[in-house]
């Protein structure tokens, strides 16, 4: 029962992403919303998955985006479509109404809890999960870990050839 | 809310989840601020999280569900760093956020 408030609480904050006029307010409702999906995977036993989402999501990412918005204020940031934000609950009803009969259409092809829990032959634990059969996808990570920072090198480095100073030299 | 085969914390998990995804996409669909757009992408991919969190427990397997998810914490950052440094640079050559407003990027 304390999941399920927990995640009524997350999904009320990612509406408030949705509704929320000010860039700022919104970027904050999404930081809000991964704490309290953070509690939600401790509650679950995902501690470092837990650990990763409220330092990272909820952190790094919120910094990033105030960042951005801050950067590129004098931007036409309030010239927004203002039917997306009217029309929202009423589409709500729409994909609750999708979303049920989904997991329903789904359910039909999944074997029940109870079954699965009998073929379970245990687990081993997160490191040896994550250091040992997993091994690809932290390569797979370093990879893309090192993919981003060279994008955001490069990215920055066009700006300086965009720039008006750069313009001159041309 | 019928949970039929999931237990209820499951199905709360995979419904909220995909009612997540749905809300993300129809940010992604709606709005043309780019800053908006990828606080879409952001919404998605916290639905991503419940679903995977909810197919995990499903299964039995918490340790396993967890180094995915910990692995898709690290992709969703990575995009959002590069997609916000694009961001900025559209935003300094064209002085805009409106997708509409950037013609530069027709091909």
């Amino acid at each position: 029962m304390g999941t399920i408030l927990l995640l009524l609480l997350v999904f009320a904050l990612i509406l408030a992403v949705g509704l929320a006029k000010d860039l700022l307010k919104a970027a904050i409702a999404l930081a809000a919303a991964s704490v309290f999906l953070s509690v939600v995977l401790f509650h679950h036993g995902a501690w470092v998955a837990a650990v990763f989402e409220l330092s990272v999501c909820s952190g790094l990412i919120t910094v990033l985006f105030v960042s951005t918005i801050s950067l590129t204020k004098d931007s036409d940031q309030n010239e927004e479509a203002k039917i997306t934000g009217y029309l929202l609950p009423a589409f709500l009803l729409f994909f609750i109404g999708v979303d049920f009969f989904a997991l329903k259409w789904i359910g039909k092809f999944i074997q029940p809890a109870n079954e699965i829990a009998q073929a379970a032959t245990g687990t081993a634990g997160f490191s040896a999960e994550f250091w040992g059969s997993r091994t690809t996808d932290v390569l797979g990570q370093s990879a893309l870990i090192l993919a981003g920072v060279f994008a955001i090198l490069a990215l920055f480095k066009r700006v300086a050839k965009h720039s008006p100073e750069g313009m001159k030299h041309e | 809310m019928s949970s039929g085969i999931f237990n209820p914390e499951v199905y709360g998990l995979l419904f909220f989840g995909l009612l997540t995804v749905m809300v993300g996409v129809y940010l992604l669909l709606g709005y043309r601020n780019l800053i908006r757009i990828m606080l879409g992408v952001e919404v998605i991919s916290k639905g991503i999280t419940m679903t995977l969190l909810g197919a995990g427990l499903h299964q039995g397997r918490p340790d396993f569900i967890q180094a995915l998810i910990v692995t898709f914490i690290i992709v969703e950052t990575i995009l959002a760093a590069v997609m916000l440094g694009i961001v900025i640079i559209s935003h300094k050559i064209h002085v805009t956020l409106d997708i509409r407003r950037q013609s530069k990027l027709k091909g």
